[in-house]
């Protein structure tokens, strides 16, 4: 008896073996990076075909790994290469990217607090990032880690509370949705503050 | 129905914590695994790194290399965090926990050499952390078919049953591989290169361990 | 012949390219299996679809500090468990009387069945993956400020 499943898993393989492929041709260090955001997609395809509410909890942290993997993986690839960034200029030097980062980062930033939890601390993130990598910004790395450590704690404290008094479950709620609000919202501004001048 | 403790790999059941639906075990087996982690994470946290010679060809010179202070004790948090990753994937008994837990030892095993200033060491690190990434597709895609045909991903339910079909299973193996590169030590090879003794010792360490531990998984599901 | 083989693998260049060919070898040999394989994925948290509700896709049902029924795989581990999955934040109860489309937008809340499954019966998958997050920025960052430095 064929079921979607059995259909979805067919196409599944078949992506899986192009994507392997691809590795086989490919000698570019840059380009293998760039290919294994494919692959990792591809470990999400498998989760998503489960397609329970299960699933859809475990392609979060599936997706987490994927995009922190390539982010210690391409800090790695630029020392390697030695490559280093000199130059004094922004990104693009266009009038749009001095006014636009602030209103779009705001919306973004705003919408991911009204969502909060996990995916809101990606959504405002990703605000965070785009106005940080176009602004000339000061050394926010120090407080930004600060935040992280701190919203850490108390998601740990939440995660304990769900263990230990189940009756709480109320204040364990909110602290883990606050928490990782912080945590996932700070970690991904980390990658605004790396695309700058350094030194700045 | 056969319990977990039952199956001859395991051996008697020492003690379970219980976190919702991951419950990780303790018996004869994992338990003997946990104890020499942290025999390995006290070594990590405790031993003075090496100090590496450079010998002159031709004549009897030789010379210390200098341990740079911030480097060595970022290969040693990295050390501990990747002892911390082992014994995690080595008592837990939910599958996907497992896979986790095993991807946190690839990337922690990049962590520990990554500091590094020797280019070859550099390359070959980041040529593993390719691999380390690729891994993921056969880690999760093993989980996700195991949730899919059995449904479930605890290792106390499937233990004894034989549902797990054999293609998950290959791949749960082959992600392993990927994450702790056992039987593809020629990357891991020149990443030795790298300075500090007990801390690159972690790295077979947790690759070895890693093995003992999805041969058991792959036996007893 | 050995020598060739001994050649490619020695190379730490190619290996991505041995490990992509194991994976090929695998999942070739795994295609032939797949129609043996039987669905049974829906035996814990299956998915639920109301489409007239505001909260879809995501109504589990449940009224707010009341107990909802979820099917995890060890409920005599979480005493309080579907607590978390009947609560609606106020904003969340005021988005879901105003419209019928935001259901996604609420779930993020705190609260639903995904903050079930994410913080009370799978917690310690979101602790690995969030450390996992925290090694690969140490990292990442380590290796930025030292790059500042030279």
């Amino acid at each position: 008896m064929i079921t979607p499943f059995h259909i979805g898993l067919f196409a599944v393989s078949l992506c899986i073996l192009v994507t392997f492929l691809s590795f086989l041709k490919e000698k570019d260090d840059l380009h293998k990076l760039i290919l294994t955001d494919l692959a990792a997609i591809m470990a999400l395809f498998i989760i998503a075909l489960v397609g329970t509410d299960l699933a859809e909890a475990l392609i979060l942290p599936g997706l987490v790994v994927g995009i922190s993997k390539l982010m210690a993986l391409a800090e790695i690839y630029l020392v390697k290469e030695g490559i280093q960034q000199k130059k004094n200029s922004t990104v693009l030097d266009i009038e749009v990217l001095d006014t636009a980062p602030a209103i779009l980062a705001a919306i973004l930033v705003i919408y991911g607090i009204i969502l909060s939890g996990f995916s809101g601390g990606a959504v405002a993130g990703l605000g965070i990032i785009f106005y940080l990598a176009f602004k000339k910004h000061d050394e926010k790395f120090e407080l930004i880690e600060t935040v992280s450590g701190y919203a850490w704690v108390t998601w740990i404290a939440a995660f304990f509370i769900f263990l230990i008094f189940p009756s709480q479950w109320f204040l364990a709620v909110m602290l883990a949705g606050g928490g990782i609000l912080l945590k996932v919202m700070a970690k991904f501004s980390l990658i605004g503050t790396m695309r700058g001048d350094p030194g700045v | 129905m056969i319990q977990v403790f039952d199956l001859n790999v395991e051996g008697r059941e020492l003690f379970s914590l219980s976190f919702g639906d991951i419950v990780p075990y303790f018996s004869v087996y994992t338990g003997a695994l946990a104890a020499f982690v942290i025999i390995f994470i006290l070594i990590a946290i405790f031993s003075l790194p090496e100090r590496q010679m450079n010998i002159a060809f031709g004549g009897d010179a030789y010379y210390a290399k200098e341990v740079n202070v911030p480097d060595m004790r970022f290969s040693r948090f990295m050390a501990i965090a990747c002892g911390a990753a082992t014994l995690g994937a080595m008592v837990t008994g939910d599958i996907f926990n497992f896979t986790l837990f095993a991807v946190m030892v690839g990337i922690t095993n990049i962590g520990i050499v990554a500091a590094s200033g020797n280019k070859h060491v550099l390359n070959a690190a980041f040529q593993y952390g390719i691999v380390a990434m690729l891994a993921t597709v056969p880690l999760f895609g093993g989980a996700a078919l195991i949730l899919a045909t059995t449904g479930s991903l605890s290792i106390w339910v499937l233990a004894g049953a034989g549902v797990v079909p054999l293609l998950a299973k290959a791949l749960l193996v082959l992600g392993v591989m990927g994450e702790g590169i056992a039987p593809l030590y020629i990357g891991k090879a020149e990443i030795i290169r790298a300075q500090g003794a007990p801390y690159v010792l972690m790295i077979h360490f947790s690759s070895l361990l890693l093995f003992l531990r999805v041969i058991e998984i792959v036996l007893v599901i | 012949m050995i020598h060739r083989i001994s050649g490619i693998l020695s190379n730490f260049d190619n290996l991505s390219r041995v490990y992509a060919v194991l994976i090929i070898i695998v999942i070739l040999g795994g295609i032939i299996s797949i129609p043996s394989m039987e669905y049974q994925g829906d035996r814990l948290y299956p998915k639920t679809i109301d489409r007239d509700s505001p909260l879809d896709p995501y109504d589990r049902g449940g009224e707010p500090f009341e107990r909802t029924e979820v099917l995890a795989e060890y409920p005599e581990n979480s005493p309080e468990l579907g607590f978390t999955t009947a609560y609606l934040t106020p904003l969340a109860i005021a988005l879901a009387t105003t419209t019928p489309h935001m259901g996604t937008t609420i779930v993020a809340h705190p609260g639903g069945i995904i903050d079930e499954i994410l913080y009370v019966t799978r917690g310690l998958d979101t602790v690995v993956e969030t450390a996992i997050l925290f090694v690969a920025f140490a990292m990442a960052s380590y290796l930025y400020r030292r790059r500042d430095d030279e």
